[in-house]
């Protein structure tokens, strides 16, 4: 009787599974797409998700790529790294695609990435920003998001005009936070910038008063943040109920204004962010015509408005792939790895080409984007004259 | 000095807070004996509460406040009758699955309904804070500090002067002999549960404003509740009260001082410590409640 | 019929990778024999001990992270300027080391906890587990917080005279997993049917009563929770080099929940309930997830795990044993009986 019921199961398993694997559609180029649908970090996958169909329904709409229509696959990576690897490996094995495109969070990406040396897949990175991802070694890896290196090179263009003396830094702890912290530290000491204290907290934490106390008490003139936008609305309330008067600059990407206002009130009046895409102002864009159309089409999807600093990500990222299928001449992983080194294209931020980054002979391609500087101002965005 | 002022406040007003989830837990804990994994949730069940009704449904905030707590108790109340009571087997490992069977329920529920993304409830506070020399301490957080010690005091009120209060601590003393005597042990068994959720559900209504609400609040606030309970003793309000005020300090002068990563890890500590040396709590005196 | 069973499940699982063309399927196998393994390790603790120690997934994650960190080599300062450099060891060096390092915390636990008891217990294994987590967090130097330790390399078997043969492949690992849950299971029911097992068992049924006859209750008490811990190490170290990647989430108190929930639901205190109950909760997320949303899924799981409690306290496993006894015709019915259906005492026929 067990023995019975554990084989029919097991037998039931094997044809299941045997069943799945048939299907697929012909005349389709198959792309992957990883994010967290659901979790804490649900609403900003689903923006970058919709970004990414809104790519593909363009492309598709002008013939699609060598002939042939994407097809978007879209996994919830469920804003867990082993779901992530998971659902990986789903992608590849199973559905068989070519490339894919994920996964919002780095420790997801590097939770992915000892998949893609195994299937020698190679995957489109969006928005995690760790250094990590681009120095493991791993040349199955194209990121169009700029890592805080990056970011802070970005940066020293125009942190002269601030006027900085000294900087405190609070940063959430993951190598994120630490990342942004490390790489702006060096590069603000660089400019005989002192840099303060670098506090530090837990992802889930919502107290950030201990901190906040610390750093009221502090004689640096400048807070710099790394953090996304839930505890951002925390610090910038919780600042303000302490009477933190320090100029406040966050970076990061992940600073969701329009939401910041929404949920912080006044309390976020007077702060400025490093972003960079600003859909308030699409002019300044590297490419204000794409721009504007992108932001029309999102309207027109009724997607909110404050998820555009997030989904740019998903529609470039499929703009580059389809350029990199193109330049392949064929969907297959080992063509399309050799042809993202030779594709360049218009981003939303600046021009997408990818460098090497990482140890000689397992490079991995990053892209190194523009950024813009916005302040927060009586409760609207405003592009101060940078 | 200016900063430990600073933190003197921050970690007077967790206190209470902390105080409440305690006092709540120490209840149950002590009475019934039950390891009640769903006391968190309790917790975050509150802030949903306030959340739906102020923000939502758009009504009063404070009404949202009442709302949850009488929320809480009933929810409390149900799940002591629908799960615990059925469970005549005093074996502490079912029954503690079972609160966990029903804490995954309750929390997934939540996150059904609601969503993994943080909720921000806004409040009709003054956004300014009230400056007291060096100290800043916003009007939303007073009014939390406020509240707490009003409902700290009822459950003093509740235990020492009420039949009910009296039953309860008969319960505790000896349920056998309280029952020949004449307690209706079942029924100080639910109200015991009602009134512990209940506080739990009034503890996230207050700290839901002051900070986000997101479905995976209550595992900490959980956990906190049970080191409050160990360092003041099962069943032991006044414990609890200190107890909640003790690991509000050594949270906050833990964070600014020594690692602000390891905050939350205070409360873990403190239990490890406090359970493999003084396993009684710092606060007993013999048991009993109140 | 019980001794052709365990052969026959046996010849199964083994020939699996042959004909299993699915390697998502081979995947999910291997995990779940992974948490199977850790499952089987819980079952001593909580099943045949009698403690519920609800911070199991510590000692997982310790396993892993030790057995990560001797293959990846570090490079830590201790108090007072110490400098600890470690150069990079084998992989399957790692694996004996996440073993016995797990171990070595199983015996530290278990003798600071045991002298609490009942409830408290349980708070001091979920602050146990905590701690770690938030130690394996910030020690960034060490553990490399939440960046996580990649690049794990897999396991490579030496055997002397045929060469080292490195474990790429899923059915390597398949393999390697079901020899090591094989070994896992031997030794546990070895213990349990010696008179150390039985000892545990009669503290478990009633500790005072065995400690008046002479048990050291606390002895055996530690020596399960070093055994369970070493246990549990091996399959944490099996699941870092099979992911390649580890990071502190592992220690989250949710594993913990899925390990119980295996045991518990299987039947604790029997050999083959974590087995079968792995299984389940093994694969239901699988076949569940196409077809509702993850909060769905953990509610019908908290639901699942409700009703077993309450329905079949003693979990499946007994249930089943005892379903298929009454079922065997012309075996160990007492005399008397008719054999026509279950006749109830008092049929009269």
């Amino acid at each position: 009787m067990r023995r019975h019921a554990t084989k029919t199961a097991l037998a039931a398993i094997v044809l299941a599974a045997g069943l799945a694997t048939g299907a697929g559609a012909q005349d389709a180029i198959k792309v992957g797409v990883i994010q967290p649908l659901t979790g804490a970090f649900a609403a900003s996958g689903n923006y970058v998700a919709n970004g990414a169909k809104i790519a593909a329904d363009e492309i598709n709409a002008k013939g699609g790529v060598l002939g042939k229509k994407l097809d978007l696959i879209i996994e919830d990576n469920k804003s867990n790294p082993t779901e992530a690897a998971a659902v990986a490996e789903k992608l590849i094995v199973r559905d068989k695609v070519p490339v894919m495109m994920g996964a919002w969070g780095s420790g997801f990406t590097l939770a992915i990435m000892p998949k893609l040396m195994e299937y020698k897949v190679p995957m489109l990175v969006e928005t995690s920003s760790a250094g990590k991802i681009t120095t493991s070694g791993n040349p199955y890896i194209f990121r169009i998001s700029p890592p805080s290196a990056v970011e802070a090179v970005a940066f020293a263009k125009i942190v002269d005009q601030l006027k900085i003396g000294k900087a405190d830094f609070l940063v959430v702890n993951n190598d994120w936070g630490r990342g942004a912290a490390e790489d702006f530290g060096k590069m603000f000491k660089e400019r005989n910038i002192k840099v303060g204290l670098v506090e530090t907290m837990d992802p889930p934490a919502q107290d950030m008063s201990a901190q906040l106390a610390k750093i009221k008490a502090s004689d640096a003139d400048t807070l710099i943040i790394t953090t996304a936008v839930e505890q951002l609305t925390l610090i910038f309330k919780q600042a303000a109920a302490l009477g933190l008067k320090k100029r406040i600059i966050t970076t990061g990407g992940s600073q969701n204004p329009d939401q910041l206002i929404d949920q912080a009130g006044a309390a976020a009046n007077d702060t400025t962010h490093i972003t960079f895409f600003t859909p308030w102002n699409p002019n300044v864009s590297a490419d204000p015509a794409m721009a504007k159309a992108f932001i029309d089409e999102w309207k027109k999807r009724g997607h909110p408005f404050a998820g555009l600093t997030e989904s740019f990500r998903g529609y470039d990222g499929i703009r580059t792939i389809a350029a990199a299928i193109g330049k392949a001449g064929k969907a297959e992983p080992e063509a399309i790895r050799a042809a993202f080194w030779q594709i360049e294209l218009s981003g939303m931020n600046g021009q997408i080409k990818f460098n090497k980054a990482g140890p000689a002979g397992q490079e991995s391609g990053q892209s190194n984007p523009g950024i813009y500087l916005i302040k927060i101002e009586n409760g609207k965005v405003v592009l101060p004259n940078a | 000095m200016d900063q430990l002022l600073q933190h003197l406040v921050n970690a007077v007003i967790l206190g209470g807070t902390y105080a409440l989830l305690g006092i709540g837990l120490t209840l149950i804990f002590g009475i019934m004996r039950v390891v009640n994994f769903t006391h968190g949730e309790l917790y975050a069940f509150g802030a949903y509460i306030v959340y739906l009704v102020a923000a939502t449904l758009g009504l009063n905030f404070f009404l949202g406040l009442v709302v949850a707590v009488i929320a809480g108790v009933l929810l409390g109340a149900l799940i002591e009758i629908a799960l615990l009571r059925p469970m005549r087997t005093t074996d502490i490992d079912i029954v503690m699955l079972v609160m966990i069977g029903a804490w995954i329920v309750m929390q997934n529920t939540e996150l059904l309904v609601w969503g993994g993304v943080a909720k921000a409830i806004v409040t009709p506070f003054p956004d300014a804070p009230l400056v007291i020399g060096p100290v800043s301490i916003s009007w939303l957080r007073v009014f939390v500090l406020v509240v707490a010690l009003l409902l700290i005091a009822g459950s003093y009120v509740l235990i020492h002067r009420t039949k009910l209060g009296k039953a309860m601590r008969a319960t505790f003393q000896d349920a056998d002999t309280a029952a020949l005597m004449g307690v209706h042990i079942k029924g100080v068994h639910t109200a015991t549960f009602a009134i512990g959720s209940g506080l739990a559900a009034a503890a996230g209504a207050l700290l839901g404003p002051v900070f986000l609400v997101t479905p995976t609040m209550g595992d900490l606030a959980s956990l906190k509740a049970f080191a409050i309970v160990i360092l003041g003793g099962l069943g032991n309000i006044t414990g609890a009260t200190i107890g909640g005020f003790i690991l509000a300090l050594v949270e906050e002068l833990g964070a600014g001082y020594v690692s602000s990563g390891y905050r939350d890890a205070m409360g873990f500590l403190i239990i490890i410590v406090v359970l493999l040396f003084k396993p009684t709590g710092l606060f007993a005196r013999a048991e009993r409640v109140g | 019929m019980k001794r052709v069973l365990p052969a026959v499940w046996l010849v199964v699982l083994f020939t699996v990778p042959l004909w299993l063309q699915d390697q998502y399927i081979l995947h999910i196998l291997i995990t779940t024999g992974i948490f199977i393994i850790a499952a089987m390790s819980l079952n001593l603790l909580l099943g045949y001990t009698g403690q519920l120690s609800l911070g199991h997934v510590a000692f997982f994650g310790i396993g892993a992270y030790a057995s990560a960190l001797t293959t990846l080599g570090f490079d830590v300062e201790l108090f007072g300027g110490f400098r600890v450099v470690h150069e990079p060891w084998p992989a399957i060096v790692g694996f004996f080391i996440g073993i016995f390092i797990a171990g070595l915390s199983g015996y530290v636990i278990g003798r600071l906890s045991f002298k609490v008891r009942g409830a408290y217990f349980v708070i001091v294994t979920i602050s146990f587990a905590e701690v770690t987590r938030l130690v394996a967090l910030n020690w960034v130097e060490l553990t490399q917080g939440p960046l996580a330790l990649t690049n794990i390399p897999p396991f490579t078997l030496g055997f002397p005279g045929l060469g080292n043969y490195t474990l790429w492949g899923k059915t390597a690992y398949y393999y390697f997993v079901g020899v090591v849950g094989l070994v896992a299971y031997l030794v546990i029911s070895r213990l349990v049917g010696s008179r150390v097992g039985r000892a545990m068992i009669a503290l478990k049924e009633n500790e005072s009563l065995a400690s008046s006859v002479g048990i050291d209750v606390t002895r055996y008490l530690v020596l399960a929770a070093v055994v369970s811990a070493a246990i549990a190490g091996g399959a944490g170290s099996l699941y870092a080099h099979y992911l390649k990647i580890i990071d502190p989430d592992i220690f989250l108190f949710i594993y913990t929940v899925t390990m119980v929930i295996m045991v518990i639901t299987g039947g604790k205190g029997t050999l083959a309930g974590p087995i079968v109950g792995g299984l389940i909760f093994g694969f239901l997320p699988v076949i569940v997830r196409p077809l509702a949303a993850p909060a769905v899924q953990w509610i019908l799981y908290g639901g699942l795990m409700i009703l077993i409690v309450f329905v079949l306290p003693q979990g499946i496993v007994p249930a089943a044993e005892r379903w298929i006894r009454n079922w065997t015709p012309f075996k160990g019915r007492p005399a008397g009986v008719i054999l026509a259906g279950d006749s109830k005492p008092g049929d009269g026929k």
